[in-house]
């Protein structure tokens, strides 16, 4: 039996002042499932979200990747975790203003020392995967906020990372350009079995997913 | 470098690009440093090499006098052993020991006269003669300075080859004078040099130890160098052996003295505008990586390291160094060929006849080791401008960094 991409056992964060913004929570991800998150905000989803990234670290309980916990206290193996192992989309403002489009997909691999023709093909690869390869040239401002969102989602697989955490990739969009995004991402996981944690507010979008986890108060309920 | 580093000067150049306008600002406060610093030392460096240039020019450079010398408060005579020394200390194509004293004509012309050996007269002083020749060894033959040979010849009609009667005033154990008259035969006088040999009066050393000069030892040591460049270290090595160096050599390193103070003074004052140029870049950086918190943390969580964010921003600074260096040189040229253009007439408006040279030469020399030392300020002042805010985004937690609204 494999080991899961993802699971944290008893993952809590608690700030100080007694804010428990996790509390407990049991989380397992297989490879290749796409798994929606729901919940009333200040439930944690972005908390669990930006822990089991690598960007924050837990006050309790474990991550483990592939099998391998994850160190929290060890900086390096963060990075090269973020560098590798994670694509992050975020609700807004996700990209850099003075790239343009392609330069913004290239971005992660600027940090992984990969030469500048590689990253300019895989990323012009990536834009016309998510249709937008006439856009290449155009600077985040002259972009829409779903195409925004597009150019994101390409960022976020440039590295062939395995697992892809989106932040409520849709909530500044209407909804029937978050149901362009979210059919955007059930395509790449079906087409690249890219594994996908994704944060959303609505019940509707969470129905693409293969499985829904719901969080109230800091806990996985259902 | 690494291609990343170019990528992350690439990714700075256009960072800056999008602020055009805070990036002129900023970066004339630390080209206006540099242009300043560079105008000044150049100014301090052209008048340096023009009154060294001059001082070249009218005097014999390369000719020292090796003086007693005073160690501890002991008077260090110039005795044979120090004169040996002297012919041998490295960078000395000639010398010779020579004896001073004072002499009077009949007609109450007071004559300073030199005692060197006659190979030392043509090997050291290298005379050149505006009539007759020098004196053979041994003889009673003397040579005159062009200014004294001029006077003699004028108030006392002295002529070369008429023999002429000098008079050494002594005093006896009662303190009497007691006067002793020797007579020489003029046998040439000197070239014009604009020094004090044009008052001298030069005799072979032996006759001048015979009329009484010396008192057993030497005056000095007439010490000729191989070449301009070696002057200031045979002067070294004289005062090495205890002895005083004496030549126009002292006034190059009075002016140098002078001028290093001038300069020093002056780019005190630059270097003061070139840390207002610093402080500038500081408040830039810290307020653009304050603006860039999100995309600072965005850069983090698509997995830059601290030391990529430190790169990036330190990149940024210094690009803005470059460009503040680069615009401070062409500015500190401008203001160079400025004062070139005006500085000179009024200079020499002013001071007359002896600031004439200039008219036609530039005071204020810029040179490239100049505008490297500019460049490379602005550059190194820039990057420890940006230390702390590179710093301080790198080590921006990238949660709030991304939870940030800016
Ligand atoms: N730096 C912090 N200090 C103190 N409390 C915090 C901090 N960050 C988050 N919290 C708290 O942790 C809890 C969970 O926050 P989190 O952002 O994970 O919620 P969320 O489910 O993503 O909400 P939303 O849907 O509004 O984004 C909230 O109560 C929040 O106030
Ligand atoms: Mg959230």
């Amino acid at each position: 039996m494999t080991s899961p991409i993802l699971e944290a056992r008893a993952l809590s964060r608690h700030y100080p002042g007694g804010v428990r913004a996790l509390e407990g929570v049991d989380l397992r991800i297989e490879r290749g499932e796409f798994v929606s998150i729901i919940g009333r905000s200040g439930s944690g989803k972005s908390t669990l979200l930006n822990i089991v990234g690598g960007l924050d670290s837990p006050t309790g309980g474990s991550v483990a990747v592939n099998g391998t916990p994850l160190d929290f206290s060890d900086r390096r193996a963060l990075i090269s975790f973020r560098r590798e192992m994670v694509g992050f989309v975020f609700q807004q403002f996700n990209l850099i203003p003075s790239l343009t489009a392609r330069e913004n997909v290239e971005y992660p691999l600027l940090f992984n020392y990969r030469p500048p023709a590689e990253r300019q093909e895989k990323a012009n690869a990536l834009l016309a995967m998510v249709g937008l390869d006439g856009r290449a040239s155009h600077y985040p401002g002259q972009l829409s906020g779903g195409e925004q969102q597009r150019v994101a989602i390409a960022r976020a697989l440039v590295a062939d990372s395995p697992l892809v955490l989106a932040d409520e990739p849709t909530g500044n969009l209407d909804s029937a350009t978050s149901e362009g995004i979210f059919s955007l991402l059930q395509r790449l996981n079906r087409e690249r079995r890219v594994t996908l944690l994704v944060v959303t507010h609505e019940r509707e979008l969470a129905s693409y997913a293969d499985r829904t986890v719901e969080m109230r108060d800091g806990r996985v309920v259902a | 470098m690494n291609s990343r580093l170019a990528e992350f000067f690439q990714l700075a150049v256009r960072q800056l690009f999008r602020r055009k306008f805070r990036v002129i600002l900023t970066v004339a406060g630390i080209a206006i440093g540099v242009a300043a610093l560079v105008g000044t030392v150049a100014l301090g460096e052209g008048i340096r090499t023009q009154a060294v240039d001059a001082i070249r020019t009218q005097s014999d450079l390369t000719l020292i006098e090796a003086l007693p010398g005073v160690e501890g408060n002991v008077l260090q005579l110039v005795t044979p052993t120090r004169a040996a020394a002297a012919a041998n200390l490295p960078g000395v194509a000639a010398s010779a020991p020579v004896v001073r004293g004072t002499f009077a004509t009949r007609g109450q012309t007071y004559v300073q006269v030199i005692g060197v050996p006659a190979d030392g007269l043509e090997g050291v002083l290298h005379p050149a003669y505006l009539r007759g020749s020098g004196f053979s060894p041994g003889s009673n033959e003397v040579v005159f300075g062009a200014a004294l040979g001029e006077k003699l010849q004028r108030y006392e009609g002295v002529r070369i080859g008429d023999p002429l009667v000098i008079i050494r005033r002594s005093y006896d154990a009662q303190g009497r004078p007691v006067d002793e008259e020797t007579t020489v035969v003029p046998v040439g006088v000197m070239e014009e040099r604009g020094d004090a040999y044009d008052q001298l009066l030069l005799m072979d050393l032996d006759l001048a130890v015979r009329l009484g000069e010396g008192d057993g030892g030497y005056s000095g040591i007439l010490i000729r160098a191989e070449g301009p460049d070696r002057v200031f270290s045979v002067a070294e090595g004289v005062r090495g052996i205890g002895l005083s160096p004496r030549g126009s050599f002292e006034q190059i390193e009075a002016v140098n003295r002078m001028m290093d103070m001038v300069v020093i003074f002056l780019g005190i004052f630059a270097g003061l505008s070139l840390l207002v140029g610093g402080l500038m870049i500081a408040s830039t950086m810290i307020t653009s990586v304050y603006e860039r918190t999100r995309e600072i943390g965005i850069a983090m969580a698509v997995g830059a390291s601290e030391g990529d964010v430190m790169e990036m921003i330190l990149a940024e600074c210094a690009v803005l160094g470059v460009i503040g260096g680069v615009g401070g040189d062409l500015l500190g040229v401008l203001f160079a060929a400025v004062l070139n253009v005006l500085g000179g007439p009024f200079l020499a408006s002013r001071f007359g006849d002896a600031f004439a040279g200039l008219l036609d030469s530039e005071i204020a020399l810029v040179t490239w080791p100049l505008l490297a030392a500019g460049l490379l300020l602005a550059v190194v002042l820039s990057l420890l401008a940006g230390l702390y805010p590179a710093w301080k985004a790198s080590r921006l937690n990238p949660v709030e960094a991304i939870r940030s609204g800016r």
